[in-house]
């Protein structure tokens, strides 16, 4: 099969919205990362959690759409919440019974979430239903759709870690946990923030996630390594460096998929995380 | 007494870093701790603002009893510490690093007169307040961070190691720093390799030696005691 350019530019841009879905959920795993210290593995069955509700609201309860996303942003940060306040913040600083507690965690999800919603595919109603026609090329408006959400989100996220008092502790205890502490900034706040605001991020993610591929209780699995692989390649605890891990991460594995078929735009990426871990660790925009 | 110390124990696994230590700090004085590498003078400053939790003794404030308070309760109350190897938030602008510095002052009007206050004292900050922190020199990166300490107007302040790694000249700025601090009216609790420095700006002066305060008095009398001179101040 001949490969067009129009595949090439139709791959680009599916590689740019999974790259926004995987922007949403590495930005809440690195601010997660900086702040607390602690990999949160159950970051990818809160996007998961994030998908559900917006399916039970959108779909079983007949709720609008995109007011769906909003209270499942709402209720998931409650839950991220929740999840700090009764599992993380006690362990914090036990890195095996975190890890043991966390990764539980994730499979009590995985099956409540299973036992809860009968098998069977599950999927969102688009975010914009049609196409239109740039070039020659279709191009589906729900992705552009959820790119231009995703990255919104990440500009909004930026600007309250950079203008507001806050978002500017937030920043400061990531960089010296020591240092913040001195300011009378309190962690305990900190980390509850920095949970809820990455579980809402999440969410959304799992809703754009949600409507353009199918919906599973096991999504989140996925969706936590890209995560892990967008955080090395962009960098820790950069949000820049979140949005262009994504970005490339996504249009490396549609363009890989395109060319070498879809194993190999799983592997290959995973590939590029063993070369970055090897010649530059910290990642494109990441700090010493 | 602004801070009293009784009778303060510190154990790290199984070592005793303090043994005991009492101590005394008056509204409006300048007081130093001397002693040798490991004698528990950070230690002490680091059990005052609560990031250790000592294991007997009793800490008070200002007539309030804070031992075992979270360090971000005790920074309420009016102490700053200012941490050895500076603490700063080296990915943040100057200004930045100022701001969070005012993070406990909710009025707005406020913060920017103490902002002003402290660019009036340290302009070298003021020209550089776009720039990330870890770009400034050694010199320029202590001043920002008793600048960011001074941005919470404490009523107590602890300088741990102020000196370290600067040159003679910069060391000079830091005792006029101090200076100029006391005479706003603020209490310095000053942790001082450097003893010449802590000699010349401070009223009172404790030697801590293993963990126990092994000299204290005031300055002037301890310089003129030949022992304490020649065992604990070298000079």
């Amino acid at each position: 099969m001949d490969i067009t350019g129009s595949d090439v530019v139709q791959g680009i841009i599916n590689g740019l919205c999974m790259g926004g879905t995987y922007i949403l959920i590495g930005l809440g795993l690195t601010l997660i990362l900086g702040i607390m210290n602690i990999l949160q593995f159950a970051h990818g069955e809160v996007y998961m959690l994030g998908a559900f509700t917006v399916y039970l609201l959108s779909v079983l309860l007949g709720v609008n759409l995109y007011l769906a996303v909003v209270i499942s942003m709402v209720t998931t940060a409650i839950v991220g919440l929740i999840l700090e306040r009764v599992f993380l913040r006690p362990l914090k600083g036990q890195f095996l019974s975190y890890v043991c507690v966390t990764t539980g965690l994730s499979l009590i999800l995985q099956t409540a979430i299973m036992l809860a919603f009968s098998k069977g595919t599950k999927q969102l109603p688009s975010l914009y239903k049609g196409s239109f026609e740039i070039a020659g090329v279709f191009v589906s408006r729900e992705r552009v759709v959820a790119i231009v959400i995703a990255l919104l989100l990440t500009l909004a996220l930026y600007t309250f870690l950079k203008r507001t008092k806050y978002g500017l502790a937030m920043t400061a205890s990531a960089q010296n946990r020591e240092g913040a502490l001195m300011q009378g900034i309190n962690p305990n706040l900190m980390s509850a923030m920095v949970v809820a605001i990455g579980s809402a991020l999440a969410a959304v993610g799992g809703a754009l996630g949600g409507s353009i591929f199918n919906l599973d209780p096991y999504m989140g699995g996925l969706a936590f390594m890209k995560g892990i692989t967008l955080i090395v390649i962009g960098g820790l605890g950069s949000i820049p460096g979140a949005v262009v891990g994504g970005l490339i991460l996504g249009i490396a594995e549609s363009l890989l998929a395109l060319f070498f078929g879809s194993q190999m735009g799983i592997i290959l990426p995973l590939v590029l995380v063993i070369v970055f871990l090897i010649v530059r660790p910290k990642g494109l925009f990441g700090h010493d | 007494m602004l801070l009293e110390i009784k009778d303060l124990w510190v154990r790290y696994g199984g070592a005793e870093v303090l043994k005991g230590i009492s101590c005394e700090i008056e509204e409006g004085s300048v007081v130093t701790l001397l002693g040798a590498n490991g004698a528990g003078k950070s230690t002490t400053l680091r059990a005052i603002t609560g990031l250790v939790t000592p294991a007997a003794g009793e800490i008070w404030f200002d007539g309030k009893r804070i031992d075992g308070q979270p360090p971000q309760k005790i920074v309420e109350l009016g102490i700053r510490h200012v941490l050895e190897g500076r603490a700063l938030f080296p990915y943040m602008s100057v200004l930045e690093n100022l701001k969070v510095g005012a993070y406990l002052q909710k009025d707005r009007t406020k913060m920017s007169d103490t902002l002003k206050r402290v660019f009036s004292h340290f302009p070298r900050l003021e020209e550089r307040q776009g720039q990330q922190a870890r770009t400034l020199s050694g010199g320029e990166q202590q001043m920002l961070t008793i600048a960011r300490a001074l941005m919470g107007n404490p009523r107590l302040l602890l300088l741990d190691e102020p000196s370290l790694g600067l040159a003679p000249k910069l060391i000079r700025e830091i005792g006029k720093i101090v200076r100029g601090i006391h005479e706003q009216g603020v209490t310095v609790l000053l942790v001082e390799q450097n003893t010449r420095l802590a000699l010349d700006v401070a009223h009172t002066c404790y030697v801590l030696e293993t963990g126990v305060v092994a000299a204290c008095g005031i300055t002037q009398e301890l310089v003129k005691s030949d022992l304490v001179r020649r065992a604990y101040l070298g000079l």
